[in-house]
């Protein structure tokens, strides 16, 4: 089912966890909501379930109004991050919950809600498990356990708080390929909720970026990383550093030096350079924009990582395992790729 | 589990200090008399035992001392589970007053209880006056033990299920109502089932508290033999009429029931833990 969500606002008190978001979300959808605690992505989710309510604006399921239907009758699967397991009851019983509590005319029958139930275990691939308490489940299970019991209800949307957030690394990974080959196979339009950049970037259709209750940027996954939308999308997806720079009469310069790129119609003034480890291109010193002094070195598995000092600031640069680098040395630097900022919003530099 | 091993390597020290002295604390306050009672009550045979126990007065004393303290126990359980759920979940003026209010029973002399209850559940007292025209009375019959019972036992349910309730993962109800349950069905099939355990504990207290109640009953029963006399109160007349013989009697009877009641709501406990999860 396709979702709409119509300049939401939501204040808590006086505190405000959303200003005026809207989103339209794609039947279909696998959809990320990304930010840094506090960015409203977990009450966005909340209001999209029913578990909140908007103080204004409109939540709309397929096209109708739902801002005011209570969650017992919203239909959406929700997978919390602790799982909220019922703990007193068999696994099997956990993922029936939603069957067995229907008012009489649509419940189906006992046997046929413990087969529903069952095949849903399958599909989690925890057949065999039925007969546990969740207190004997490892983590995984349990979060799969939940995922089965929100499908249970064949829910029209499914939402995700932080489904990953409790488990090692290793699980995590797996968990994340097996969700998104779930979400293929069954077609649910999916909402989840995540802070960690790497699991949105390779599980969503489309990343969402919140910060201080608004949305940032809305796009595909490449497009966020490429082209972030501002300042913070481009801090908070991947590593950056960010340099000063200044504009003049159009050129970009940076520590006295021109990048060769020009922005129309813009002041003469500051602006900000950003760019990722591995778009800084290491050369001989002089060779480069500019020249830095190397300041350490670290070896981060197969990537080796030179933090550098320049006249423009700090800055990361990947380079190759081969380079024989040392702190002290002086090295120059050119970027393949950077962006430009002022005041946080993007500036268009073309060459 | 496997038989308990008598003792095993533990990186917490004092294994055998802390028991010891749990051994010799339990018996100077607890084993040690009641062990009295029982090798005084051994002195006379079983059959002496049987006629004693079995005498019509007895016999009556006991049914109203169990079964006023089951029905006190059983109405504690649904009001002190309703008085946990009020305290723990809504914000209202006085609450904390309320809230301390709770454990008054636990520190009112309980003869001053006794007197405060009859007063006003006296045919011309404040409540008593409107119970009168319905036939009901309360002063001097068994449902004046009863609220006697209920009065002193009340925090026991309150105490035990608030922290409990207060601790529940709020999460729970909401995945219980995001599945579609309604607020009766979240109550009935989760909530409840969280709370069994500290309700039967305060159930278990409740109940055995009530069994001993001596000081507020006498005042509001009127201790009518065969009526509304309890057994803790025969105990006494017994031993004012210096026929210790009787009182042990009756004391052992009392002991042995309590006793075989707490044990097997212990065991129901301990199975509705395993049933929930708790791995002891």
């Amino acid at each position: 089912m396709d979702l709409s969500i119509d300049r939401v606002t939501k204040e808590f008190g006086d505190f405000s966890a959303l200003h005026e978001v809207s989103l339209d979300i794609a039947s279909g959808e696998l959809i990320a909501l990304l930010g840094p605690s506090g960015s409203g992505k977990t009450t966005l989710l909340r209001l999209i379930a029913g578990l909140e309510y908007p103080s204004s604006g409109r939540i709309l399921f397929g096209g109708e109004d739902a801002s005011r239907t209570r969650i017992q009758d919203r239909r959406v699967g929700f997978v919390f991050q602790h799982y909220a397991l019922f703990r007193h009851m068999k696994v099997i019983d956990n993922v029936a919950f939603g069957l067995d509590v229907r008012p009489g005319r649509d419940r189906p029958g006992k046997s046929e809600i413990r087969d529903r139930a069952r095949e849903l275990l399958r599909l989690v691939q925890l057949d065999g498990l039925e007969d546990r308490f969740p207190s004997q489940l490892s983590g995984g299970q349990r979060q799969r356990v939940a995922l089965a019991r929100a499908l249970a209800i064949e829910p029209s949307v499914l939402l995700l708080d932080e489904p990953f957030g409790a488990l090692d690394a290793q699980v995590r990974k797996e968990l994340r390929v097996w969700l998104r080959e779930l979400h293929d196979a069954t077609g649910h339009t999916t909402v989840f909720v995540t802070h960690d950049q790497e699991e949105a970037l390779e599980l969503a259709d489309r990343v969402v970026v919140m910060s201080q209750g608004r949305i940032e940027q809305a796009d595909t996954p490449a497009r966020v990383y490429d082209s972030p939308a501002s300042e913070f999308v481009y801090r908070f997806v991947g590593e950056s550093s960010r340099l000063k720079a200044a504009i003049v009469q159009g050129a970009v310069r940076m520590g006295g030096m021109d990048l060769g790129s020009r922005v129309e119609g813009v002041q003469d003034g500051p602006a900000d350079v950003y760019v990722r480890p591995h778009a800084v291109e290491l050369c001989e010193a002089g060779a480069g924009f500019l020249t830095g002094k190397v300041d350490h070195v670290r070896r981060n598995g197969g990537r080796q990582i030179v933090s550098l000092s320049s006249p423009a600031g700090g800055l990361d640069a990947e380079a190759s395992l081969a380079a024989q680098i040392v702190p002290g040395d002086a090295v120059g630097f050119r970027f393949a790729r950077w962006s430009l900022y002022r005041e946080g919003a993007p500036l268009e530099a073309a060459p | 589990m496997a038989l308990p091993r008598f003792r095993q390597p533990s990186i917490l020290p004092g294994f055998g200090p802390a028991l010891g002295f749990t051994v010799f604390y339990l018996s100077a306050v607890a084993l040690i008399p009641l062990g009295v009672l029982v090798l005084r009550a051994a002195g006379f045979g079983l059959g002496d035992l049987w006629s004693l126990a079995t005498d019509e007065r007895t016999l009556a004393a006991l049914r109203l001392s169990f079964g006023a303290s089951l029905i006190a126990a059983l109405i504690n359980l649904v009001f002190g589970v309703l008085l946990a759920w009020v305290l723990v979940r809504y914000r209202f003026p006085g609450k904390r007053v309320l809230d301390a209010m709770v454990d008054l029973p636990f520190a009112l002399p309980t003869a001053v209880a006794g007197i405060a209850l009859t007063t006003i559940y006296a045919p011309n007292g404040w409540i008593g006056q409107f119970l009168e025209p319905l036939g009901l009375t309360v002063v001097f019959t068994p449902a004046g033990v009863v609220i006697a019972l209920v009065f002193i036992s009340l925090p026991f349910v309150v105490r035990t299920v608030q922290p409990v309730l207060a601790d529940l993962d709020h999460e729970l109800e909401e995945a219980a109502a995001s599945l579609g349950a309604s607020r009766l069905q979240t109550f009935r099939k989760v909530i409840l089932p969280a709370l069994t355990p500290s309700v039967m504990t305060g159930f278990a207290l409740a109940f055995a508290r009530s069994i001993g109640e001596y000081g507020s009953v006498i005042f509001i029963a009127g201790n009518i033999p065969y009526v509304s006399e309890i057994a803790p109160l025969l105990i006494v007349i017994r031993l004012e009429e210096f026929d210790y013989d009787a009182a042990t009697a009756i004391a052992l009877i009392i002991l042995i029931i309590s006793f075989a009641a707490l044990f097997a709501i212990n065991l129901i406990q301990a199975w509705t833990r395993r049933r929930h999860g708790h791995v002891l």
